[in-house]
C-alpha cells in the first residue's frame, strides 16, 4: 500500500488552538518590538546617532597658515622665514615598554643625554610631554623609524634668520608658538601671521580624504615683508660696530644708516648682538636695540640744532662773534668749559671748535620757551611716529621749568635725553632742505611726507658748518675718500649714581655725505670706549667714515670730492696674488 | 508595455552603472587632487628651506670672509675705480674732479 507521508497519521496530530496564536502574536510583538526600536533610532535619536557616525569617519583638518617671510630691501636677501619642524612627544606610561637602547638612540638623535630623556619620562600620571620641540624634519624621520613605543610627533613651524647676529635687533625674534616677541616680528605680527583655514573631511579606512563635508575654508597666509634694511649695508655697520668695539674696549655701540630722500632706514645695528637662532642665547644686555630704546644726553651732537635755531630766527647771523676768552666762562653761578682756548671766534667756527662757551652765549639770545618748541619740532621728547616695539621718546622737560642754566646746558646737548635714531632723523634736516623727512622700516613705496625745520638757506649755513666740522680741521678722522661729508662729532659724559662721571664716556658722530648732494646720513654711538681715547672724533669718527664710505660705493654714488690718483684696477701697487 | 517597461529599466540600470563609475572616478579624482596638493604643499616647504640654505650661504659675512680671506680680494675704493659717464643718461651734474680717466 502506497502511504503519502503527509497523510501518516502519526504526523498530524490535533493541535491545540492556542498554540499557534501564541506563536503568531510573539512574531507580532517582536516586529512591533523592532519597529519601535526602529522609530528610536531612525526618529528620536538620530542626530546623535549621525553624530557618533560622523565621528568616526569624518575629520576636521586645520590648514596651517604660514607666517610671512621677512626679505631686505632688494627681495633677494631672506632675513627671516619659517620651515616646518616637529615636536618630538611622549605618553610616559607608553613609553616605559621602551628598551633602554630604543631611549639610547632617541637621545643620540636629539642630541640630548639619556638622563635628560628618561627624567621626562619619570612622571606615568602625565599623557603628554614634550620631549624635544623644533626638531628638523631629517631628525624627526629618523625618529619615527626607530618606532619606539610612547613616542609621537607633531608638526610645528620653526623660524630661521639666515642672518643670524647681523639682523637680530631690527627683527626681533617669535615665541615657539611662532609669534612675534620683539623687533618686526612683534611690529608687523598681524600681517606677518596668517589665519589657519580648515576643511571638514571624510576619510576611508585607510586614512585617505575621500571628500570634502564642507567648503574648505582656506588658510590666509601671513604676507610677507619687505623690509627697507639693505642687507649689504646693514652688514659694513654691523662689522663696524663690532670692529669698534673690540678695538676700544667698550661696552656697547650702535648705529643707524638713513636714505636721506626717502626716510628709509637703510642699516641698524647694535653690539653687542646675539644669535637669534638659538633660543638660550636671547637674555641679558645683548637683547637691547640700544639705537632704538635707550635714550642718552647726546652733548655736542645737539649743537647744530642750536645754532639753526637762532639763524632761523635772526637771532645770530653768520658773521656774529662770541668771545670765548680763555676756555672758562662763568655762566648763573655755574663754570662752563671748553676743551681748548678759542678766543674771539664767528658762528661758522662754532661748530668746528664744539665751543660749549659760544652755545651758552647763543642761548642767551634765545628764550627757552623757543628753544623747547623748536627741539620738539625735530622730535625731542616726543614719541617718535613709529609702531616699534620699545621705541624711546627720550626726555625733555616743559621749558616752564627750565632754570637759566638749564637753557645753556640745553644748548649742547645736556639736560635732556634722546635715543640715537631720534638725532639721526633731526639730522635729516639738515641733509635735506630743512625738512625732516617722515622714517620707515618698511620698502617705501610712494613719497615720504616731511616737517620744515629750517628754512633752506639756514639748512645749507648749517650744512657748510658741518661740513667745516668733519673737515680737516675738525674730526678729520671722519673724512672718506672720495666724498664730501659733514658731521658733528659728540663726547657725553655718562652719568653714574646721579653725578657726571669722569671717566666713563658716550663718543658719538652723526654726520650725512655725499654733502654736494646728501643719499645717507649715518649715526655712531660708542658706548664707554675704555681704550684710552674717548672723543667722539677719535672713536666714533672713523667709523663713520668707513660705514659712509662703503655704504656709498654700494648704493653707487659719484665721488664729489677731488681724490689723488686713477689707478685701472689690477695694476696698483697692493695688487693681490 | 512589457517592451516600453524593460526599455526603461535597462536604462535606469545603465544610467545606475553610470553613476556608480562616475562617483568612484569622482573618488579618485578627488584623492589626486588632495595628493597634488600635498605635493604642492611639500614643494613649497622644500623652497622654503631651500632659499633658506642660500640665505645662509650667501651670507654678507661668509662672503666677505672668503672674499678676503680665500680669494685674496680687496674692497674697491676711489681711486681704483673708473666712473664711466654715457651721455644722454641723466646722472648728478657735475664731473667728479678726478674722476675722469
Amino acid at each position: 500500500m502506497n502511504v503519502r507521508f503527509h497523510d501518516n497519521p502519526v504526523l498530524s496530530p490535533q493541535m491545540p488552538m492556542w498554540r499557534s496564536r501564541l506563536v503568531l502574536i510573539l512574531l507580532m510583538l517582536a516586529f512591533v518590538a523592532l519597529a519601535a526600536k526602529a522609530l528610536h533610532v531612525q526618529g528620536l535619536s538620530t542626530e546623535f546617532l549621525q553624530r557618533q557616525g560622523e565621528r568616526r569617519y569624518e575629520r576636521t583638518l586645520v590648514l596651517p597658515a604660514t607666517r610671512g617671510k621677512i626679505f631686505d630691501r632688494t627681495g633677494n636677501v631672506v632675513l627671516a622665514s619659517s620651515v616646518p619642524a616637529r615636536a618630538i612627544w611622549a605618553i610616559p606610561e607608553d613609553a616605559r615598554n621602551a628598551t633602554p637602547e630604543q631611549l639610547e638612540a632617541l637621545a643620540t638623535a636629539l642630541g640630548m643625554s639619556v638622563k635628560d630623556v628618561e627624567r621626562r619620562l619619570v612622571d606615568l600620571d602625565k599623557s603628554f610631554v614634550y620631549i624635544k620641540r623644533q626638531v628638523d624634519l631629517d631628525t624627526a624621520d629618523t625618529i619615527r623609524s626607530l618606532r619606539i613605543p610612547g613616542i609621537h610627533q607633531q608638526p610645528e613651524m620653526r623660524r630661521f634668520y639666515p642672518e643670524a647676529e647681523m639682523t637680530a635687533h631690527i627683527l626681533g625674534f617669535t615665541n615657539i608658538e611662532d609669534e612675534g616677541l620683539e623687533g618686526v616680528e612683534l611690529a608687523f605680527d598681524a600681517a606677518l601671521s596668517g589665519t589657519p583655514g580648515s576643511r571638514r573631511v571624510i576619510r576611508d579606512r585607510l586614512g585617505r580624504v575621500v571628500e570634502d563635508v564642507q567648503a574648505v575654508i582656506p588658510p590666509t597666509h601671513g604676507q610677507d615683508l619687505h623690509l627697507s634694511i639693505d642687507a649689504g649695508i646693514q652688514f659694513e655697520l654691523y662689522t663696524a660696530l663690532e670692529q669698534a668695539m673690540a678695538e676700544h674696549n667698550a661696552t656697547a655701540a650702535a648705529g643707524v644708516v638713513l636714505d636721506v630722500q626717502t626716510g628709509e632706514i637703510l642699516a641698524l645695528a647694535n653690539t653687542p648682538s646675539y644669535d637669534p637662532n638659538n633660543r638660550d642665547a636671547r637674555r641679558g644686555p645683548a637683547l637691547r636695540n640700544r639705537a632704538v630704546t635707550d635714550t642718552f644726553e647726546p652733548g655736542s651732537i645737539m649743537k647744530p640744532f642750536t645754532v639753526g635755531l637762532g639763524l632761523d630766527m635772526g637771532r645770530i647771523g653768520i658773521t656774529t662773534t662770541f668771545d670765548t676768552g680763555n676756555g672758562t666762562y662763568r655762566y648763573q653761578g655755574a663754570t662752563i668749559s671748553d676743551v681748548s682756548r678759542n678766543g674771539v671766534i664767528a658762528v661758522s667756527d662754532v661748530l668746528r671748535r664744539s665751543s660749549n662757551i659760544a652755545m651758552a652765549q647763543i642761548s642767551e639770545r634765545l628764550t627757552s620757551e623757543e628753544m623747547w618748541n623748536h627741539f620738539n619740532e625735530l622730535g625731542f621728547g616726543r614719541p617718535p611716529q613709529a609702531n616699534y616695539p620699545g621705541v624711546a621718546s627720550g626726555r625733555l622737560r616743559p621749558w616752564e621749568r627750565w632754570r637759566p642754566i638749564e637753557r645753556a646746558t640745553m644748548a649742547y646737548g645736556y639736560g635732556l635725553s634722546a635715543s640715537l635714531l631720534q638725532i639721526a632723523h633731526a639730522y635729516t634736516a639738515f641733509a635735506r632742505d630743512g625738512d625732516m623727512v617722515s622714517l620707515t622700516l618698511l620698502k617705501r613705496e610712494g613719497h615720504p611726507t616731511s616737517v620744515q625745520a629750517y628754512s633752506p638757506a639756514v639748512a645749507r649755513e648749517v650744512r657748510n658748518m658741518l661740513e667745516a666740522a668733519a673737515g680737516p680741521d675738525g674730526a678729520k678722522l671722519a673724512s672718506v675718500q672720495g666724498y664730501r661729508v659733514a658731521g658733528k662729532s659728540g663726547t657725553a659724559r655718562k652719568i653714574v649714581d646721579g653725578k657726571y662721571s669722569k671717566s666713563l664716556y658716550r663718543s658719538s658722530f652723526v654726520g650725512f655725505a655725499p654733502v654736494s648732494d646728501p643719499r645717507i646720513v649715518v649715526a655712531i654711538m660708542i658706548d664707554e670706549p675704555k681704550g684710552g681715547a674717548y672723543y667722539g672724533g677719535r672713536v666714533a669718527a672713523p667709523v663713520f667714515s668707513e660705514v659712509v664710505g662703503k655704504s656709498l660705493r654700494r648704493l653707487g654714488v659719484q665721488p664729489d670730492a677731488p681724490f689723488e690718483s686713477l689707478v685701472a684696477i689690477g695694476t696698483g701697487g697692493e695688487d693681490a696674488q | 508595455m512589457v517592451r516600453v517597461c524593460l526599455a526603461l529599466a535597462a536604462l535606469l540600470m545603465i544610467s545606475a552603472f553610470f553613476l556608480v563609475t562616475a562617483r568612484f572616478q569622482s573618488r579618485l579624482l578627488y584623492t589626486q587632487l588632495d595628493r597634488l596638493e600635498d605635493q604642492s604643499r611639500q614643494l613649497d616647504t622644500d623652497w622654503r628651506r631651500l632659499q633658506l640654505e642660500r640665505a645662509e650661504l650667501a651670507r654678507q659675512a661668509r662672503i666677505d670672509n672668503i672674499a678676503r680671506n680665500e680669494l685674496n680680494m680687496l674692497s674697491g675704493s676711489p681711486e681704483r675705480t673708473i666712473y664711466i659717464r654715457v651721455p644722454g643718461l641723466a646722472l648728478d651734474e657735475g664731473v667728479p674732479p678726478g674722476g675722469q680717466p
